[in-house]
């Protein structure tokens, strides 16, 4: 009897859940959708739509420094202090919600958990079909790196010798570090990991023989956590970062550009680069 | 000595000064030529690549957006100032190319970036034209990158030719590009485009609730890939089920036997495997063993984890299947003159086993969902292949596919745990008309949710939740 009550009710559960996704993805996002159902296509001038009022949410996955990270249990890192710098030129308090990477377009476009997406996305094309990219604000390069117990594998031969049939490379899935590696080495084997961290543990315990990934990352890895690697190729292939918005917001969108702009003229994109990089 | 008289008369001294500087001209022309033979004039192709597009791998399809890299290392004297790449017939392109296309100045190792240079891209038909808006450095090492081409559906050997411009004006052909091979569009590649054109998936994928979870674009895109990691993930747990069986039943003995030490290692095991997260275990058996000096392939080390953790629950479910044998039969069985090994093996085991096989089957349908945990090491299993596809696209439907693979085996099964449960009650009221061991039947529950009263007594496990109503543990 009990259990049958329970049914009911996590069934109707289910079925408000539901109603909401379908009606309105996340109840935040209900003033934007309300006017789009009033008056559609309209040229208006749009407002940004924020999920609470005064406050730019930003969501990103703390586990790729030096872009963002956890440190006593805070977040830091380099977009951590710029979106603070964005959200002040903005006027707005800056609140940041921790997500797993391949969550973050998803829960942007659903909307109702972030505003922005903040976690080191590269601009890609087939990434913007789903949501919007804004102004770049670092570029970025790959890098390998191997054990310094691995003498086969050293700076003046990595080229060859990462492309060849057994090695294993360590990568983030779905980054632009795992296409590198499959266009650029199609020999070896791709090996994807959750996150960064992963990555670095699978070489060091064996399951990988390389891991490559964006250029800071690598450097700050084996800064801090792996001085028993090294870096064996440097690759300059120039990717831009940029944060991700809903293509419903496009008002959002045009005003962080605005602000990057900004901070980028006033130096201070410059001055956040020497401090983290 | 006295025939030097002889020479001034053929050579007069002006003469051979002229022969003097020819000779050392030829010279140093043939030692340039010994020297830089190759960047004469040339601009060498060092790379030549297209980004895969397939969902996973290295393979670049036909018929499929893809970006084209080239690199290559003009020569020492060579100042560029256009460079055009012919693309083979058939060759597609969309906005993108003359967009988004790049050129990048690097140092010859490629490591470092010497700057983005200013361009303007224009197609005509398959040929790509770049024209600088200043002439590159002499001897730069350039990266060319053109977005949105799209190859011929067939695929095959794709030969692209090249020339660049130089300051003077002078147009020569770029050295020897690889040609790309190019994979014909496969089945699901055909599906999709045809999809993506049509105009009910239009309609349906503006929903943005139906784009994000049932875009049928991505549907029928990821369906062949998560269909690896099904496999995957049905070969994982088809041998490390009835790996657990065996470790599960010994663990259920030394639970029960007379030994203390065996009775407290098993309890040790059994409680700290059940009292830890199996994420953890993952972990650590991923990222620990091997520093330990054990290395196990990924696929083995998964199959062991599993096997381990599975064997844990399995010790209780047994444990529980075994004391709940009316205490009669044992006695029954000893009387007879069995020793205690034939007692448990020809007696009490074949009456556990239809008893516990429901649970078991519960227990079985965890450990397939538990195969999903591998993914965080980097176990190619269904989710790990739909998480892939996720990060790349940002859409959830690979999650929606991924779950559909579970459902597929658990749907079933978990059918046919309702259908053994109501045989099994049918049994037990049979053996009650029969009026078997009556006097141990109150002490011990006999029906299944009797071996789900043991169960959950220890460490509440998730194993039996499932299935018994009437469950007063919780």
């Amino acid at each position: 009897m009990k259990m049958k009550k329970w049914g009911v009710l996590a069934v109707s559960a289910a079925m408000v859940a539901a109603l909401g996704l379908f009606g309105c993805s996340g109840g935040d996002a209900k003033p934007a959708e309300d006017k789009k159902a009033e008056e559609p296509k309209t040229e208006a001038p749009a407002e940004m739509t924020l999920m609470k009022e005064g406050t730019l949410t930003i969501l990103s996955s703390p586990d790729y420094p030096p872009f963002e990270n956890l440190e006593n249990g805070e977040i830091v890192g380099y977009e951590v202090d710029l979106f603070n710098a964005i959200a002040d030129e903005m006027g707005l308090k800056l609140e940041i919600q921790p997500l797993q990477f391949d969550g973050i377009i998803p829960a942007i476009q659903a909307g109702g958990q972030g505003d922005v997406g903040v976690s080191g996305f590269s601009v890609d094309p087939e990434r913007a079909q789903q949501i919007d990219f804004t102004e770049t604000f670092y570029i970025d390069d790959q890098a390998v790196a191997v054990m310094n117990s691995n003498t086969e594998i050293t700076s003046d031969n990595a080229a060859q010798a990462l492309n060849q049939e057994g090695v294993i490379i360590a990568v983030q899935s779905g980054t632009t570090g795992e296409a590198y590696v499959q266009e650029n080495f199609p020999n070896a084997t791709v090996q994807p990991y959750g996150n960064g961290t992963d990555c670095f543990a699978a070489m060091q315990s064996g399951q990988a023989t390389a891991v490559c990934t964006n250029l800071a990352v690598v450097k700050r890895m084996l800064a801090d956590a792996y001085p028993d690697a090294h870096m064996v190729l440097e690759i300059a292939t120039g990717e831009e970062y940029a944060a991700v918005v809903s293509k419903d917001n496009p008002e959002l969108t045009k005003a962080l550009d605005a602000a990057i702009k900004k901070l980028q003229e006033n130096g201070t994109i410059d001055q956040l680069q020497d401090k983290w990089f | 000595m006295n025939k030097t008289p002889c020479f001034p008369p053929v050579f007069s001294g002006s003469a051979l000064r002229a022969l003097g500087r020819l000779a050392s001209v030829v010279l140093a022309a043939m030692m340039l030529l010994a020297l830089v033979p190759a960047s004469a004039l040339a601009l060498d192709t060092a790379k030549c690549t297209a980004r895969p597009n397939g969902s996973t791998g290295s393979e670049v399809y036909g018929g499929t957006e893809t970006r084209v890299t080239w690199e290559g290392q003009a020569a020492a004297d060579e100042a560029i100032t256009g460079l055009s790449i012919v693309f083979p017939r058939g060759t597609t392109f969309n906005d993108d190319t003359t967009g988004k296309a790049r050129i990048t100045l690097l140092t010859a190792d490629q490591s470092q970036r010497l700057g983005f240079l200013d361009a303007d891209y224009s197609l005509d038909g398959e040929t790509f034209t770049a024209t600088l808006d200043e002439p590159a450095q002499a001897g730069g090492y350039l990266r060319v990158e053109i977005y949105g081409v799209f190859f011929p559906v067939a695929g095959g050997e794709m030969a692209l030719n090249g020339s660049y411009a130089l300051e003077d004006g002078t147009t020569l052909p770029v050295e020897d590009i690889q040609p790309l091979t190019v994979t014909g569009v496969s089945t699901t590649g055909q599906i999709t485009s045809w999809l993506s054109d049509q105009e009910w998936v239009q309609a349906w994928n503006s929903n943005r609730f139906l784009r994000m979870f049932l875009n049928p674009v991505i549907i029928v895109d990821s369906f062949p890939i998560v269909f690896q990691g099904f496999l995957m993930a049905v070969a994982i747990v088809a041998i490390a089920f009835p790996l657990a069986i065996p470790l599960g039943l010994c663990l259920s003995l030394m639970r029960m036997a007379k030994l203390r030490v065996l009775r407290g290692l098993a309890s040790l095991y059994v409680n700290v495997v059940r009292g830890t997260p199996l994420f953890l275990q993952i972990y650590i058996a991923f990222f620990g063993l091997p520093l330990a000096g054990l290395s196990i392939d990924k696929f083995p080390l998964g199959v062991i984890v599993l096997a381990m953790n599975s064997a844990a629950y399995l010790c209780e479910i047994f444990r529980a299947g075994i004391q709940s044998i009316p205490a009669g039969q044992n006695e029954a069985a000893r009387s007879l003159g069995m020793n205690a090994a034939q007692t448990m093996i020809f007696v009490i085991i074949p009456q556990t086993v239809r008893r516990v096989i429901p649970t078991m089957t519960s227990e079985f349908i965890l450990l397939y969902k538990d195969t999903s945990m591998l993914a965080a090491v980097g176990v190619m299993e269904v989710v790990m292949y739909a998480k892939t596809i996720v990060a790349s696209t940002g859409s959830i439907t690979p999650y929606i596919v991924a779950a559909c693979f579970y459902l597929v085996i658990t749907l079933p099964l978990a059918k046919v745990v309702g259908r053994l449960e109501a045989r099994l009650a049918g049994g037990g009221r049979r053996r009650k008309r029969q009026g078997g061991a009556g006097a141990a039947r109150p002490l011990q529950g006999t029906d299944s949710a009797g071996v789900t009263a043991y169960v959950t007594d220890a460490l509440t496990s998730q194993p039996v939740i499932k299935n018994d109503a009437p469950d007063a543990g919780r």
